[in-house]
């Protein structure tokens, strides 16, 4: 879709259009509902929401936020109110705004993701995409996730591919080297795109009382500080062009996502900045935007994976 | 809730690190409630360190003015960068956040116990009280005598109070929270809002068993989003079936029964 300025934002993941490459973390962002009372959400490529699982989570034990240089850390754990709650009292919410969504599920085993996928399957034509998060680093200690386990990321999407028609975006770990073989084994499973990264395993230690800042110990690092390093990922799994990626990981205004999107990234993902500048998403979009119209470029599928050589 | 930006009218230091800055906000004065707070980004436009806002309590509603102020301590990298702030420039936060303190018709008499900083939202609170007609008592206790000078806009406000401090050098040598202990059959019929370190609410509490009395506590906890969206601020609170459930403070809270708070 030409959006103003007779500028091209549009792009396709596989199956997956979206009219612009800005979509938000899971996580981040809820299910949009506080957010679109500060701006309409459904300017967004899409709303990825929170991960739900098929009963509801406590999350882990508080404190659960701690501050890094440029960063943070945190151990949330997956709170969430279970598949059901958001079926019935977010989906229609967040539908009536516009927005294009994408579910984000979690589950313990394969098992679980086939309990949601059901669940979800009675309202698949109500979203634009389902995102398997394999990659949460909160939930075991030390962040043992599937997706350090190739195998077991092919096994659980071919498994929601089976039961969902939708496009399937498969979400992996910085936390293992397994990246390029986990995206093959996305792909074989029957994935439409990966999104990189998750955030990344540490920690902190108050020095006074010999105690971890984090209730849980450990916490995944998100914002600013891990940009470098999720870059690289996108990059170097761009290069082997595999999958669509979205990137994400320290964005933080529209520069880093037009890094992002020139380091092969068919769209971003914008996180721990909407803690920062409520109005974060709304504003890469329009910078991303008056870029193009600057360097006087009109498809910005001109500039994706421009960096790789 | 929105995210505003509002030229500071003052930013005074009343004692040491303490500091109270004057926001000129109509959004602000028209919506905000006692309970409530702002989260204000604590660093310059781009740049990323500190990262996240800071959360601060309401502290006055000055709506013939279209004012509101923060009473902050100057404690790490965010708050030092708000007390450089000069009258004149703009404060960039989101507000109001968190749910507003409910005020009863039915309850006349309040017992307002603060600890430190605590005294912050309880001041805002006393003046709606005020505007309510209510009788209000405020116990504030203090380490030492650093909030003699801001104590002057406690005594403008024409309740009555007593000042405790830890080393006695002003008002009563002692904890509030002791004098709550020795005089609670006083407070029989009040409802009590308090707000102050952990050990102070731990202390109401266990004065506080049994008794039937309504007590309210405003709670601390680190915060990323402050909106309700990440589940980073979460504390424990009973779910009525001898379990628990994780309630935010920055949505749910800042407020909760002081009763169904777990401190673990
Ligand atoms: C609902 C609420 C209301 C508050 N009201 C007031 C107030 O009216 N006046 C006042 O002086 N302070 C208040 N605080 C505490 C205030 O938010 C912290 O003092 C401030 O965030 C410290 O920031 P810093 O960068 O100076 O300190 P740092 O220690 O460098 O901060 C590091 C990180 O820890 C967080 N943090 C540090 N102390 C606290 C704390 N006590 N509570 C929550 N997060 C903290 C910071 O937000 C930041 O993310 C309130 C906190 C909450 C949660
Ligand atoms: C508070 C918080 C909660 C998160 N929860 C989830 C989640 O439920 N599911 C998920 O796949 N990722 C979750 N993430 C990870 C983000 O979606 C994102 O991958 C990561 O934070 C990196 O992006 P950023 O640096 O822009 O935040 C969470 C991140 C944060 C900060
Ligand atoms: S700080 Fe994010 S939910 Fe409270």
């Amino acid at each position: 879709m030409i959006e103003g300025s007779g500028i091209n934002l549009s792009v396709n993941l596989g199956r997956i259009k979206l009219k612009n490459p800005v979509v938000t973390c899971s996580g981040t962002f809820s299910s949009g509902l506080e957010y679109s009372e500060f701006y309409d959400v459904s300017i967004l490529g899409a709303v990825t929401t929170k991960s739900f699982s098929f009963v509801s989570r406590a999350g882990n034990p508080p404190p659960r936020i701690w501050e890094t240089t440029c960063g943070m850390l945190n151990s949330i754990g997956l709170q969430n109110e279970g598949i059901d709650f958001f079926i019935k009292n977010h989906l229609p919410k967040i539908k009536s705004l516009g927005a294009k969504i994408i579910l984000s599920i979690f589950g313990d085993d394969p098992g679980e993701f086939k309990k949601i996928a059901r669940e979800v399957k009675k309202v698949e034509s109500s979203l634009l995409a389902v995102e398997l998060n394999l990659s949460c680093p909160n939930v075991k200690e030390g962040g043992i996730a599937f997706s350090s386990m190739p195998a077991e990321v092919e096994k659980i999407t071919e498994a929601v591919c089976k039961i969902l028609e939708i496009p399937l975006i498969v979400k992996l770990s910085p936390n293992s080297d397994s990246i390029i073989e986990s995206a093959i084994r996305a792909k074989c499973g029957g994935a439409e795109a990966v999104s990189i990264i998750n955030s990344i395993v540490g920690t902190a230690i108050d020095i006074d009382t010999f105690k971890p800042r984090l209730g849980n110990v450990t916490g995944g690092m998100s914002g600013p500080a891990i940009k470098p390093i999720a870059l690289a990922k996108v990059y170097f799994l761009a290069k082997a062009d595999i999958l669509p990626i979205i990137g994400m990981g320290g964005i933080y205004d529209w520069r880093d996502a037009v890094e992002f999107l020139v380091a092969g990234a068919s769209a971003v993902g914008v996180g721990t900045a909407n803690f920062v500048d409520y109005e974060a998403g709304k504003k890469i979009i329009e910078g991303i935007r008056n870029y193009l119209s600057k360097k006087g470029i009109n498809d910005i599928n001109k500039i994706i994976g421009k960096a790789i050589c | 809730m929105k995210l505003l930006s509002g030229e500071i009218i003052s930013n005074e230091k009343c004692g040491k690190g303490l500091y109270k800055i004057e926001v000129f906000s109509p959004y602000i004065c028209r919506n905000a409630n006692a309970g409530q707070f702002v989260n204000v980004k604590c660093s310059p436009d781009g740049i990323l360190d500190p990262l996240l806002r800071r959360p601060f309590s309401i502290y006055n509603v000055e709506k013939e003015y279209n004012v509101f102020s923060i009473l902050y301590l100057e404690k790490g990298k965010g708050t030092k960068f708000l007390s450089d702030l000069k009258k004149g420039s703009n404060l960039n936060f989101a507000g109001p956040l968190g749910s507003s303190i409910s005020i009863g018709d039915r309850s006349k008499n309040f017992l307002l116990v603060g600890g430190g900083i605590g005294i912050a939202p309880l001041y805002f609170l006393a003046r709606t009280l005020i505007q309510k007609g209510k009788n209000i008592f405020f116990a504030a206790g203090f380490k030492d005598n650093n909030f003699i000078e801001w104590s002057g806009e406690l005594t403008r406000l024409g309740i009555n109070y007593r000042i405790f401090t830890e080393d006695g050098s002003w008002g009563d040598e002692g904890l509030a929270t002791d004098f709550v202990k020795e005089n609670i059959k006083k407070y029989k019929n009040y409802k009590i809002y308090c707000c102050g370190p952990r050990d102070m609410l731990i202390s109401m509490q266990d004065i506080l068993a049994g008794k039937k009395i309504s007590v309210t506590a405003l709670l601390e906890e680190r915060m990323a989003c402050g909106v309700g969206v990440c589940r980073g601020c979460a504390v424990k609170i009973k779910d009525g079936n001898g379990s628990f459930v994780y309630k935010t403070v920055c949505k749910d809270g800042p407020a909760f029964d002081l009763m169904e708070v777990i401190f673990d």
